[in-house]
């Protein structure tokens, strides 16, 4: 919990009002007020805040091609489309009218990412998760002695003259493992199974 | 008699048919009794295997005869250079994938071992896949990693990551399987090989080592086992599901199928000299992959190159193979595929291929069309994975003895040879390494201030344990786990033999003896030798002369082959002669070969 707060305490420093954020920033297809444009103040330096709420400075729906609008992107080819849809293990299109609808919202989809695209990354590190990324946070991620001491106790030295390293097995069967709790039967979420084993038909159509 | 139609047999084949001689030592003339019989469909016993040559001499007779065919063939043997080897240069790189040495497995707590193996009950709902399971790294399973990359003189990382490589395939059930692909945990490191680990000397070049690269190591996850039952049904055992495993990659520094070979049971032995990677490759734990490109020599093949090394040819890759004479073999089928088509005026397609044990060649399992396209990306489940210096020092500093180490150390200390030094380290998981050294403790100590060379001793322990013991317990069929031999017990026999207290024959006997007993507590050895009266009791010179002479004089036709023909080996016959008629314990072969060729020789 604490990490979280650190994390949204340093993120809330950064943020400031969006209209000022992005400042120099042009997107493409931007049908609302083009962003960068001054904002306007009267004489004495006040903004007519009532103005500046009257309409909207931006549109998600800049971020879609608007209809009839000419897309930048290249057309996907029909291949393409199929390929990916293999990749993700998705059914392929039923008919021409299937495929031709999702060749337009792929593209529509692809207008979007380009959008993306135009911010300027150099020397940004991509974001994987939220985490602490504080040199305290990775202090305590890091794995040394203190961690590692369990694993270390379940080794023993072998040999007097010939010293080797070996961890000490458990033999346990099956009822040593019932001992423990371990109740679940991964069989129970078989669709269909053959004694102890998960079953596959590895077919064609499979 | 000759009647066209003889009905009966002649007289004299009657008196061989009729002879009153026992079938089992009837010796038939086979040609004419037989041939006749058969002649007027009367059935002939199959004619008696003529007298049985004694196995050796058989061995040798075929041993010689495929050398003669061979010979007439002209057969050249691969040894010798294939001519297009001048031209071509092999260039190999191996990837390895060990199952770790841990309790658990690499993203749960499933257990690694025991339920007997009864499929599909180490299964954690992560490694079943069940939507909404997270991975939670174990950290149990960094230590034999580490261990291994600090074995194999690698670089550790400080931080690496997770990835996700995807792909569907029923034996993932995640549809990714967790690796360390943009970064891994540990880098640049070396495995070092001698020509007595079977590289050839082409690949040495002069030198003592080679030194191969090691570009990686990173750690991933097993997928399940599966098993075909045809056409097309497979049971899918999810127990392997999730175990972790490293993956060694080699940077293309091998150049020959042998160096290939010793390599992967180079890394193999290493692996298991830590207690990092147990399970062998016979048992399915080490798993290889090889990457195979061939260039002319003197060229830059076709421009390409891997992680730094340039001017290679393009390369395949051979996927699964499992024993280290696969490895050989694929290399050695690809290679001369690869050169015949590149001869042929063809290209080299970047394929995968694959290996089946007694095929000419590879085949083809995947071409560039089928490519896989794994998406890489960071598993945003996982932190990533930060190792304290600390730890690495600790581990470094309590590393076991590298068994290239053990095997030189053995080599100088015991003064085994090579071979012997290899096989003794190799064996019973180091146990009768530290047997043999504790015995050759007590033999030093035991023979005190007689200051016996150290390393006749340690010569002396080792051939005892290597191939008197071990010859018994191969042939009593007893596991080393099983031996009751102590330490003390085989000491104690090679202290009396050195001693000249018992014969080599009766130290044997003593061994074997002391096999058979169970008993508790244990009778020591020289109790053993006094109760059976087996002291050596040496004979004086003129009791070794008169045995000498009485057998001398009973087997005039020895001597004379002996004396006339001047076949030295004989003598040794008359001394087995005497260590039989000689009573137990008192005749030593040495001192009665030296009496026998005085006297024989005079």
């Amino acid at each position: 919990m604490q990490r979280y707060s650190v994390l949204l305490r340093a993120f809330a420093a950064q943020t400031s009002s969006p209209v000022q954020q992005a400042s120099g920033y042009r997107r493409a297809f931007a049908t609302g007020a083009r962003l960068g444009d001054e904002v306007q103040r009267d004489s004495d330096g006040h903004i007519d805040v009532e103005k500046l709420l009257s309409e909207p400075a931006w549109s998600v729906g800049s971020l879609i091609p608007a209809e009839g609008q000419q897309t930048e992107s290249p057309a996907i080819s029909s291949r393409q489309l199929h390929h990916l849809l293999r990749l993700s293990a998705l059914p392929l299109p039923k008919d021409a009218q299937e495929e031709a609808m999702m060749l337009k919202t792929l593209s529509s989809q692809l207008h979007f990412v380009k959008d993306i695209q135009q911010v300027d990354t150099t020397g940004v590190e991509p974001l994987r998760s939220l985490r602490d990324e504080t040199a305290e946070g990775e202090k305590e991620a890091e794995l040394g002695m203190a961690a590692m001491k369990g694993a270390l106790e379940q080794e023993d030295v072998r040999g007097k003259y010939h010293r080797r390293i070996r961890r000490r097995r458990r033999s346990g069967g099956m009822e040593e493992k019932a001992q423990e709790g371990e109740h679940w039967d991964p069989l129970s979420t078989a669709g269909k199974k053959v004694g102890r084993f998960f079953v596959v038909e590895g077919g064609k159509d499979g | 008699m000759n009647s066209s139609k003889l009905r009966t047999a002649p007289l004299h084949l009657s008196r061989a048919l009729h002879s009153s001689v026992p079938t089992s030592s009837r010796v038939p003339r086979a040609c004419i009794v037989s041939k006749w019989l058969s002649s007027r469909n009367f059935t002939a016993a199959p004619p008696l295997a003529q007298e049985s040559i004694p196995l050796r001499k058989h061995l040798k007779d075929e041993a010689k005869r495929k050398k003669a065919e061979a010979k007439n063939n002209g057969v050249v043997k691969e040894g010798k250079g294939d001519p297009r080897l001048d031209n071509w240069e092999l260039t190999v790189g191996v990837e390895i994938h060990a199952e770790l040495n841990t309790a658990c497995k690499l993203f749960s707590n499933a257990p690694t071992e025991g339920s007997d193996g009864v499929a599909n009950s180490r299964v954690a709902p992560f490694d079943a896949a069940l939507p909404g399971t997270q991975p939670q790294f174990q950290v149990a399973t960094l230590l034999p990693a580490l261990r291994a990359a600090i074995a194999l003189d690698c670089e550790v990382q400080r931080k690496s990551g997770w990835d996700r490589k995807h792909y569907f395939h029923w034996d993932q059930p995640n549809g990714y399987q967790i690796t360390q692909y943009y970064e891994p945990f540990a880098k640049n490191g070396t495995v070092s090989l001698l020509a007595s680990d079977g590289v050839p000397a082409t690949d040495l070049n002069g030198a003592d080592s080679i030194n191969i690269g090691i570009k990686q190591i990173q750690m991933e996850q097993d997928t399940a086992k599966t098993t075909h039952h045809p056409p097309s049904t497979y049971h899918v055992d999810l127990n392997r599901a999730g175990h972790p495993l490293i993956e060694v990659i080699t940077l293309p520094h091998i150049h020959s199928p042998q160096t290939a070979a010793a390599v992967v049971r180079k890394i193999q032995s290493v692996l298991r000299g830590v207690d990092a990677c147990v399970t062998g490759m016979e048992l399915g734990g080490l798993r290889a992959d090889v990457n195979v490109s061939v260039r002319e020599r003197g060229t830059e093949g076709t421009g390409s190159s891997y992680s730094g090394v340039s001017g290679l040819g393009q390369r395949t890759e051979i996927k699964n193979l499992s024993s280290f004479k696969a490895v050989e073999d694929a290399i050695i089928a690809e290679r001369d595929r690869q050169i015949a088509v590149l001869e042929a005026g063809g290209v080299i397609e970047g394929e995968t291929r694959g290996w089946t044990l007694g095929a000419k060649e590879t085949t083809r399992l995947r071409g560039k069309e089928g490519e896989v396209d794994y998406r890489y990306m960071p598993d945003a489940d996982l932190p990533p994975l930060v190792i304290g210096s600390d730890l690495v020092d600790h581990v470094r500093s309590t590393m076991p003895e590298l068994p290239d180490e053990t095997v030189g150390r053995v080599q100088k200390q015991y003064g085994l040879t090579v071979k012997d030094a290899k096989t003794i380290v190799d064996l019973d998981e180091g146990d009768r390494l530290e047997f043999m050294e504790e015995t050759a403790e007590l033999v030093t100590h035991g023979l005190g201030d007689q200051s016996l060379d150290q390393l006749k001793i340690g010569k002396l322990v080792g051939n005892w344990i290597l191939h008197e013991l071990g010859g018994l317990l191969s042939s009593n069929e007893i596991s080393w786990n099983n031996m009751p031999i102590t330490p003390t017990e085989l000491a104690d026999i090679l202290i009396n033999l050195q001693n000249k207290q018992i014969t080599g024959r009766v130290a044997k006997q003593l061994l074997n003896g002391l096999l058979e007993i169970s008993t508790s507590p244990r009778p020591s050895v020289d109790r053993l030798i006094d109760d059976g009266n087996l002291r050596l009791r040496p004979l004086s010179e003129e009791g070794y002369e008169a045995l000498a002479t009485q057998i001398m004089d009973e087997s005039p036709d020895m001597v004379a082959a002996v004396r006339e023909k001047g076949q030295k080996g004989k003598v040794m016959w008359f001394v087995g002669q005497m260590v039989r008629r000689g009573e137990e314990g008192t005749v030593e072969p040495e001192k009665a070969r030296q009496v026998l060729e005085r006297l024989l020789g005079s």
